[in-house]
């Protein structure tokens, strides 16, 4: 390790996020909090059935209502107005509904009660049509269509690769395993719920206040919207509130934003859409249900031979990133364990079900839960100890994987070593319980999906020794603010807090590519660093003319930029920067930097090192399970990652606590329940999301690994927390109880349901 | 929301008086948390709230030395009970019950009156008064009658209470020695569950510890309304208590269940834990009688 974490100031420290007390007192604004003076309120009035046409609509009775300003439907949406990547989506359907949160109307009025009685005002005739539910039976030869132009419900997604040969492969494995796993609708449950404000000025031009995870990215979705709207030219200004969490939720722009646009549009007014909670169950999109089909094999002496993976995943009605997870899949299903031939499939399938979107992960924790669950079966099919046989099998630095990623620092080891000793892995527990353990592997350098994975930052420094620092990325609660603050206040030899972060205002703000892939850290924390090497630099030298030395001997620390042993040569940095300003030809010490990670996008081959580096860890659960009633207690939890380096331990700590909670929640009780596309549980009452008191004490080892390409060393943490949280619960009921559960989540029914089977 | 008026009587006839005043747009209220969902939901739209909060003898919880018998206001609230070490030792099955309800917050203002006149086959309070053969004093604007708890209810969210009738106490005769019972709601998370399927089980021994004078098997969400297992009651009066006997009972109280699938869970993992749990609270119950003697 090149550094020890003693010898930071800052870097390293536990340090308190920097918006807490201002989110502790209710002084945070977020965009339930947005006033605008004339601001109307909308709401959207959604598909009464899962599949329908529209035969008529009738919106006299919402329009007469006094208070109601405007009132839209499907055609009154600019023809090129829509959403999603593949752009099958627009913000209020016209003719055809293919869910049942599909929007078919909105109106704007000046109270959002009033606004409320106008959609029930609106007398819609449908023509129901018949609906599929399940993405298996929705690529049968004469299942009903989702989209009838299509032709069919499987979407055209280049996911289908084969490295090295399979099958031959397959034909010299010693033992093989083969088994189907699935995993259902989970849902974010952010504590703010969407919404968005939006208003134009007098040219034109759009400012809106929305929860966004891709301030640059939705900016560009908002110009083409206008540009769909018949406004060329026009300029558009993204503004965040503070968000009450993201996970995933806020990566791609949605309906109620562009619903607001075309209302504020109409009504030359702010207009302001909010999400109440049932709505936020029922409107926004969920992680994506898949169906796994998995084998894999070993030689006689554990190592990998094949992996073999086919998946079909539930894309909803529409589409928007959650037919791209399998990207990401990709990554675990191709490179986590060193296995050299490697095939996958995966189809997405459209169903008249919600549609799917990034959540937490991006598809990792759905192939990890397969993937882990089967090293588990094909240990014991090899008769190899499962900790063994991952050890065999590990992932080590200076690899590179069949997917073509380059693994620079690797501390999967480390982390499957910590985990067995916490949980002591030596099988002598009480009946009933047992302990599992998995692994993981995702991005933790970047991730380039777009033709940039950059972030831009602009540094400035007043004269009295504080920054101000503007970033293109996005604090959503994981807290980037923290992290930027400190990395730039250990160069600058200053104080966390005498660094302020500025950021998501796209008027102010540089490009960054959005808060996903767990990058922030990585990426928009090598721009603010790379923005503060540049402005200590000119410190150095402005110092260096002070002091007279040259500029490489001098340092800053303790807010004093000095000459080290040198008493005499030392400054506070504050009065240096007064000494730069205030003279004849003076200067303001600024900087800017834009730092795009070194990595690869993948090719039509889909091979490449879409990351710098990445992050490892292994979860490892002890868990007691009621043979009686089928009831899981999780008794211990341990979640080792390797993270770089942790610039902020309590930070990170957060991160991974909630990351396992919300992994715990996928493993044993979240579950959106859907009948014939309908949500039935849309409340926190029957989601079964944990409670603090269903919370687990979870130890989180940190292993640093000091990534040469990291910022201080760091790899990124955001997603890794709920990544193979599943099959380390479904690996410990096994070893408690002996019977596997391959669906998600893993209740008490299906347990108990599984012993009765295993007991006759 | 629908804006009301809250009104603040603090006598049971004023109170009375308010809704025969306001009649069918008002609403009795007690610590809220069924009526301000239901309010702020729309499902119920009242122009008047009624609240039996400062009605000063409607929140005593007292036990008559004397006569043995206990007393609870309608507004009490669940902490209160939760608390009380009287109801600890003494009525540990009310304990089990109300210690388990939503959060702190829910039972710090949630009222075991409001939780029985709500009405859901879940409600977790019903479950022990019914099973301590507890007594509902109502008093309506013809004056007072009693009835028994277990036949307060109607089908879900509808009781016997005519307009206007207030919920002023439940009594507890006084109980038997040698008397255990415990509750238990299985659910799948901590807190803020509704329970799959509530138990309560109380049993009374003879002096010999083992035979058994008097039983009650009480059910949550195995029916339309909370529910007695008179068959699985009446199979272990009169038997010597022990496992394979509270096993045969909870067979039976499996069987004359109504349990049902929804959406929360399925008939048959509902008839098994009724199964299970008979068992686990009649154990308990046995081993309480032991240690208490
Ligand atoms: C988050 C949450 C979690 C919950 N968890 C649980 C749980 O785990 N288990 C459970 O059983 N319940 C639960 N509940 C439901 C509720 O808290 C309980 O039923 C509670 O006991 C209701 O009491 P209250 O005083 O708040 O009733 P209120 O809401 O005030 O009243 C309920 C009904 O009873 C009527 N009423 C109230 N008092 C009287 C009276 N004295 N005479 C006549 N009519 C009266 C009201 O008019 C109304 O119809 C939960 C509720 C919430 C919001």
């Amino acid at each position: 390790m090149s550094k020890n974490n003693s010898e930071f100031s800052v870097v390293g420290k536990r340090i308190p996020k920097l918006d807490a007390a201002q989110k502790a007192m209710g002084r945070a604004e977020y965009i339930q909090d947005v006033k605008l003076p004339g601001m109307l309120f909308g709401k959207i009035l959604y598909s009464k059935h899962a599949h329908a046409n529209i035969v008529k609509i009738d919106t006299s009775k919402a329009k007469a209502l006094a208070g109601v300003h405007a009132v839209l439907t499907g055609e009154d949406v600019p023809k090129k107005m829509k959403m999603g990547f593949i752009k099958d989506n627009p913000p209020i359907k016209k003719g055809n509904v293919c869910s049942l949160r599909d929007e078919v109307a909105a109106v704007a009025a000046i109270s959002p009660e009033i606004a409320k009685k106008a959609l029930d005002l609106i007398e819609i005739e449908y023509e129901e049509l018949e609906g599929i539910f399940d993405p298996e039976k929705a690529m049968e030869k004469d299942s009903p269509l989702v989209h009838e132009h299509l032709k069919s419900n499987v979407l055209k997604m280049p996911w289908n690769i084969h490295y090295g040969d399979v099958e031959k492969a397959e034909k010299e494995s010693a033992f093989v395993v083969e088994d189907r796993f699935t995993t259902t609708w989970v849902t974010h449950c952010c504590m703010g719920t969407s919404g968005a404000v939006a208003l134009f000025d007098a040219s034109e031009n759009l400012t809106i206040y929305t929860n966004t995870q891709i301030p640059s990215l939705a900016h560009k979705d908002f110009l083409e919207a206008l540009k769909a709207m018949g406004l060329e030219n026009k300029r558009v200004r993204v503004i965040k509130p503070v968000i009450g969490g993201g996970f995933g939720s806020k990566l791609d722009t949605y309906a109620y934003e562009h619903i607001a646009i075309l209302l504020a549009y109409k009504c030359r007014k702010p207009v302001k859409i909010v999400f109440d909670r049932v709505e936020e169950f029922k409107a926004t999109s969920t992680r994506q249900p898949t169906v796994t089909y998995i084998k894999q094999g070993c030689d006689k002496n554990g190592k990998l031979t094949f992996r073999d993976m086919r998946m079909v995943l539930d894309n909803g009605g529409h589409t928007s990133w959650g037919a791209t997870t399998p990207s990401v899949m990709l990554m675990p299903i191709s490179s986590l364990y060193r296995v050299e031939n490697v095939k996958y499939n995966a189809k997405c399938v459209y169903t008249n079900n919600t549609y799917s979107q990034a959540m937490r992960g991006y598809g990792n924790p759905q192939a990890t839960f397969a993937i882990e669950s089967s090293m588990d079966m094909l240990a014991e099919k090899a008769g190899i100890d499962r900790i063994e046989f991952r050890k065999i099998n590990k992932n080590q630095s200076g690899d590179e994987t069949p997917q073509g990623l380059k693994i620079t620092s690797c501390g999967l080891e480390e982390c499957i070593d910590a985990v067995k000793e916490e949980l002591k892995f030596d099988g002598k527990n009480e009946k009933g319980i047992g302990t599992g353990i998995a692994s993981l592997i995702h991005v933790g350098g970047g991730a380039r999906i777009y033709g940039s994975d950059g972030c831009g930052a602009i540094l400035k420094m007043d004269d009295y020794g504080k920054v101000d620092i503007f970033t293109g990325g996005t604090d959503m609660g994981q807290g980037l603010d923290n992290i930027t603050a400190q990395i730039v206040a250990e160069e600058l030899g200053l104080l966390a807090e005498d660094i302020n972060v500025v950021h998501s205002d796209t008027d102010i703000c540089p490009w960054d590519v959005g808060a996903h892939a767990s990058r922030s850290t990585f990426v928009a924390g090598n721009a603010a660093l790379g923005a503060a090497k540049k402005v200590k630099k000119k410190i150095q030298v402005f110092a260096s003319k002070l002091f007279d030395v040259p500029a490489q001997e001098i340092e800053l620390k303790d807010k004093l930029v000095f000459v080290p042993g040198d008493r005499e040569k030392s400054m506070l940095i504050g009065k240096l920067l007064r000494k730069a300003h205030f003279r004849p030809g003076g200067t303001m010490l600024m900087a800017e930097h834009f730092y795009d990670p070194d990595n690869e996008n993948m090719g039509k081959e889909l091979k490449g090192n879409m990351s710098m580096t990445y992050s490892f860890g292994a979860h490892g659960a002890k868990v007691k399970v009621d043979e009686e009633t089928g009831k899981v207690e999780v008794l211990e939890y341990v979640a080792a990652h390797d993270v770089g380096r942790a610039i902020n331990p309590l930070l990170l700590e957060g991160q991974v606590y909630g990351g396992v909670i919300m992994g715990l929640g996928y493993a044993l009780t979240e579950e959106v329940t859907v009948k014939d596309g309908e949500i039935m549980n849309a409340n926190f009452r029957d989601y079964k999301l944990f409670t603090a008191k269903d919370a687990v004490k979870i130890k989180a080892p940190v292993i640093e690994t000091d990534d040469k390409d990291g910022p201080f060393g760091a790899k990124g943490i955001g997603e890794p927390g709920c990544v193979p949280t599943a099959p380390a619960i479904a690996n410990a009921i096994y070893d408690a109880v002996g019977v596997r559960i391959k669906d998600l989540p893993i209740t008490p029914e299906k347990v108990l349901a599984a012993l009765k089977d295993k007991n006759g | 929301m629908k804006a009301f008026k809250y009104l603040s009587p603090t006598t049971v006839e004023e109170a009375i008086a308010f809704h025969s005043r306001h009649s069918e747009t008002a609403k009795y209220i007690g610590g809220g948390t069924d009526v301000i969902v239901k309010v702020k939901e729309g499902w119920m739209e009242p122009d008047y709230l009624i609240s039996l909060k400062k009605i000063g003898d409607m929140s005593e919880l007292h036990k008559n030395d004397a006569t043995g018998e206990l007393s609870i206001g309608a507004m009490v609230t669940h902490a209160t009970l939760e608390k009380s070490l009287m109801i600890r030792n003494e009525y540990p099955i009310i304990h089990d019950a109300v210690s388990n309800i939503g959060s702190l917050q829910v039972r710090n203002v949630g009222t075991i009156g409001g939780n029985l006149i709500n009405a859901v086959p879940s409600a977790d309070g019903a479950i022990p008064l019914i099973a301590l053969d507890g007594m509902a004093l109502l008093h309506g604007p013809d004056g007072e009658r009693s009835v028994e708890v277990k036949d307060l209810f109607i089908a879900p969210y509808k009781t016997i209470l005519k307009p206007r009738e207030i919920l002023k106490k439940i009594t507890i005769p006084p109980q038997a020695p040698h008397t255990g019972s415990a509750y238990i709601k299985f659910g799948r998370r901590a807190a803020m569950e509704l329970p799959l399927i509530g138990i309560g089980v109380l049993l009374t021994l003879d002096d010999d510890l083992q035979t058994c004078p008097r039983a009650r098997i009480c059910l949550g969400v195995a029916a339309p309304t909370p529910m007695r297992a008179f068959d699985a009651e009446n199979f272990l009066v009169g038997k010597k208590i022990d496992e394979n006997i509270l096993i045969e009972a909870g067979k039976i109280a499996a069987d004359e269940s109504k349990v049902r699938d929804s959406v929360r869970g399925k008939a048959w993992h509902r008839k098994e834990m009724i199964l299970v749990h008979v068992r686990r609270m009649g154990l308990k119950c046995l081993n309480m009688i032991k240690d208490n003697n």
